[in-house]
């Protein structure tokens, strides 16, 4: 079965409950740690759903998606912010139509799998 | 149709029409199935403008319809607006009524950092035909939606907007709240319940939830 979700977090912790979490209900799931990994990722052939910290060091979670879109990754893809961050500030509003969620830490256990799940079904019916 | 001053414009069924522009953004996919499962076919047509990549335009059409009585199509130009159609705005277009009577896909600049944007489908309404209005905002990051929802309000609309409690970012019903437009605050299931309450069923979905009672 191929990996349908990419966690992107410099938080090993949060990735390994996230792999945990998603494992149990039956979803795979890899991780890297940072944005730099995810754009590798995606250059050499993921899709699926991509869960993205914020705050990570060299290229936060915006900056990657920014670079995401730029390099025509985003086709195939639905993004899902998933960070401590209250309230995301206005350098997210130029981005806000390539996220389709957004998940707050620490986050439910139910409202994640949900997140994921629905997300998933918008990439089986795309 | 082209309008003609002074005389209502005439929606299927003989009635007037009665249109609903519901604007979201992030958190969308997830909100809207507190709306639309279940709900049934209503006396309005309804505009949804959701931000969101192109990519799961048509998923969310689908999701959307599997859940409700109502029509789900993606919008498109020429596109003539019926009761008991849900009619979403695609990515990378501005979403236009004529008329009040039809849809027009607009390329242009992003307005709010977007496309679609809210506020351009809601300002693009105007008092021609006299149509009843309900306009609705809901969760999102920025304030697409609050110039429009106050335009809608003085061509006579009821306006709503999504609680904080609710939303997943209250950015954008926070924003059309300041306007001091807004006729209610309520969760993703009040706003279901008033579109109910306030639209009624279309005339088909009256019909079938009386075979559905039988």
């Amino acid at each position: 079965m191929s990996t349908e979700v990419m966690m992107v977090d410099d938080d090993p912790a949060i990735c390994f409950t996230v792999e945990a979490v998603l494992s149990q209900a039956g979803i795979s799931v890899r991780s890297v740690q940072s944005g730099q990994d995810c754009l590798s990722a995606l250059r050499e052939g993921f899709r699926g759903v991509i869960l993205m910290d914020v705050m990570m060091p060299r290229l936060d979670g915006w900056q990657t998606i920014e670079r995401i879109v730029d390099e025509g990754l985003l086709d195939g893809n639905v993004v899902c912010m998933l960070t401590a961050v209250v309230s995301p500030g206005g350098e997210m509003e130029s981005l806000k139509e390539y996220v389709v969620d957004y998940i707050r830490k620490p986050f439910e256990i139910a409202e994640l799998i949900d997140t994921v799940q629905q997300c998933r079904q918008f990439l089986a019916a795309a | 149709m082209p309008s003609v001053p002074g005389r209502r414009l005439i929606g299927n069924e003989g009635e007037s029409m009665n249109i609903t522009i519901l604007g979201i953004s992030t958190g969308g996919p997830k909100t809207l199935q507190h709306v639309f499962r279940g709900l049934p076919r209503l006396n309005t047509c309804l505009i949804l403008v959701q931000h969101m990549p192109r990519f799961i335009n048509q998923s969310v059409v689908h999701t959307l319809g599997a859940g409700t009585d109502m029509d789900v199509q993606l919008a498109d130009t020429g596109t003539t607006l019926r009761h008991g159609t849900v009619y979403v705005a695609p990515s990378d277009f501005h979403t236009v009524l004529v008329g009040n009577a039809r849809l027009r896909l607009v390329d242009g600049e992003k307005v709010n950092y977007v496309r679609p944007s809210i506020d351009v489908t809601m300002r693009s309404l105007t008092a021609a035909g006299g149509p009843s209005l309900l306009g609705i905002v809901m969760t999102g990051l920025g304030r697409d939606g609050a110039a429009g929802l106050s335009h809608m309000k003085s061509l006579g609309a009821t306006a709503l907007a999504q609680d904080e409690a609710s939303s997943v970012i209250f950015g954008m019903p926070a924003a059309a709240i300041e306007t001091g437009c807004v006729d209610s605050v309520l969760p993703p299931s009040g706003i279901r319940r008033m579109l109910i309450e306030h639209w009624g069923y279309s005339r088909q979905g009256a019909c079938a939830a009386a075979r559905a009672a039988t």
